[in-house]
């Protein structure tokens, strides 16, 4: 077995129309491009049931999934401009949320193999107590701290081209847990400056390393080669989950990155270089709006960290963004020192 | 509030938002403060995919804005990423900091008492400083009425 796919999801549910970018649509793609490897009896689909109501409370505050289960009982609507939920959201979010632990129990069962959870909605918008950016429930966080509650530290990653504001205040002062963030900036949801880097419980260990548009697929491996590969080393993961957007794609209608589909596998094959043993990473979409450049950055991604010899597309460079690295490593060493400061005296106070 | 407070308001081109801009433009207008009109841009608006998208323009703002008395060399135009209410969140806390928050009413029977779907009653849950919700115009209730 070398393939886990927990999913899909959100196939025929949660239908916010074909004018909506996250639409049903998507999954198709992304299945499109699993079956593009041809795998054969080496990938496998283990069951999805929905989360339980106790496995998102660990993430979610309880008055928030209330309200959700309440809204979409009553045929849900609009949640911002962005965000919509329909009467089957609640169970389609929670079927998400449920697919990322399945994959993490396949990977534990087996002991080899690599996780890939095609849901939707997505997941790393999601706050504790809201949801936006099109996410309903944090799918990530969700398995993230499935793991923390057995006393399991993970590292995310998150490549999408947007900042993963909710899975970065959800875990913003754990120290179980290694926040890992490339994205677009300014742009939105508006978070994910350098500068941020964890609560007082964790400091350090929030990881945002913020690009300009039209950055290339050199610059956001750099970003995470310079600015977090020290950091990780150091946090010495059990697990790691990565918040796979494919939105930062040159295509993609809804951001400004400029990366290949061959940027993702290179991208892939980094990030699985931090993990500990076989068995022990896992991929949750998340955004990623142009349907063949989904299609291609699935197979091109997978396919690298299955060793498949897919011929993926060129790897991009030259694009703007290496000094935004340089800037985040200094900019984090200020708030680390500015954060030790504080610690003296407040411990020298006592 | 200091002697020359600020008040932000959020404005999105909607009639609910108009109508908040011109009452918080009175208000400045009436105690000397300064009027900070944002505009949040979420992920389907910076991609031109917002269904029946209303153009905000800062020239149409700053007008209305002027036309409603606000001293125009004490009005800010900020154009903030992120949904409405993190945005607003946003531009009322250090370094930016405010004294009131406006916004436009904007209900549905549909998000009726629940937080979500509803900005203005997100903002008054979460905002740290007072908030104003303007309601539609013609809305008004007749608090003489038995209730």
């Amino acid at each position: 077995m070398k393939l886990v796919v927990a999913g899909p999801t959100g196939t025929t549910e949660h239908d916010g129309g074909t004018f909506h970018p996250e639409q049903q649509a998507r999954i198709a793609s992304v299945m499109d491009g699993i079956r593009a490897l041809e795998l054969g009896d080496e990938v496998v689909y283990p069951p999805t049931p929905k989360a339980e109501l106790g496995d998102l409370i660990r993430v979610h505050s309880e008055a928030y999934l209330t309200e959700l289960e309440a809204f979409c009982a009553k045929g849900g609507g609009d949640i911002d401009p962005d965000t919509f939920a329909r009467s089957d959201s609640w169970n389609a979010a929670r079927r998400a949320a449920g697919a990322g632990l399945a994959a993490i129990a396949a990977l534990e069962d087996a002991g080899e193999g690599v996780g890939f959870v095609p849901v939707r909605p997505p997941g790393h918008h999601a706050e504790r107590d809201r949801a936006m950016g099109f996410c309903l429930l944090n799918n990530v966080a969700v398995a993230a701290a499935s793991l923390t509650a057995r006393g399991q530290k993970v590292l995310i990653v998150d490549w999408d081209i947007h900042h993963g504001n909710g899975t970065q205040s959800i875990f913003w002062d754990d120290p179980d847990v290694l926040y890992v963030s490339t994205h677009q900036f300014p742009f939105f949801p508006g978070t994910g400056r350098a500068r941020e880097i964890g609560g007082p419980k964790a400091p350090g260990l929030t990881v945002n390393i913020p690009l300009p548009a039209g950055a290339t697929g050199d610059v956001v491996r750099a970003a995470i080669d310079q600015v977090a590969r020290p950091t990780i080393e150091e946090f010495s993961p059990d697990w790691v989950l990565v918040s796979c957007g494919f939105d930062a794609h040159l295509a993609d209608p809804l951001g400004d990155l400029a990366l290949s589909s061959g940027d993702f596998a290179e991208l892939a094959r980094l990030v699985n270089e931090f993990t500990p043993r076989p068995g022990r990473l896992a991929l949750f979409l998340e955004g990623g709006y142009h349907q063949m450049a989904l299609k291609l950055s699935v197979t091109d991604t997978l396919g690298a960290l299955l060793d498949l010899h897919t011929h993926p597309a060129a790897p991009t460079y030259g694009g703007p963004g290496m000094n935004e690295v340089l800037l985040a490593v200094s900019e984090r060493r200020r708030a680390m020192e500015a954060i030790q400061t504080t610690m003296s005296s407040v411990e020298g106070g006592r | 509030m200091n002697t020359s407070p600020t008040v932000v308001v959020g404005y999105d081109g909607s009639e609910d938002s108009t109508t908040a801009l011109r009452w918080a433009s009175r208000l400045t207008r009436a105690v000397g403060g300064r009027l900070r009109i944002v505009h949040a841009v979420g992920l389907l608006e910076h991609a031109g995919l917002l269904a029946d998208h209303v153009t905000v323009h800062r020239e149409t703002a700053l007008g209305i804005a002027a036309g409603a008395g606000a001293d125009p060399e004490r009005i800010e135009w900020s154009v903030v990423d992120g949904d409405p209410c993190s945005a607003l969140l946003r531009m009322t806390v250090p370094p930016q900091s405010a004294d009131l928050l406006v916004v436009g009413s904007r209900g549905s029977g549909a998000h009726e008492g629940s937080l979500l779907g509803s900005t203005s009653l997100e903002l008054a849950e979460r905002s740290v400083i007072p908030v104003t919700i303007v309601p539609r115009e013609g809305e008004a209730q007749d608090f003489s009425a038995p209730v």
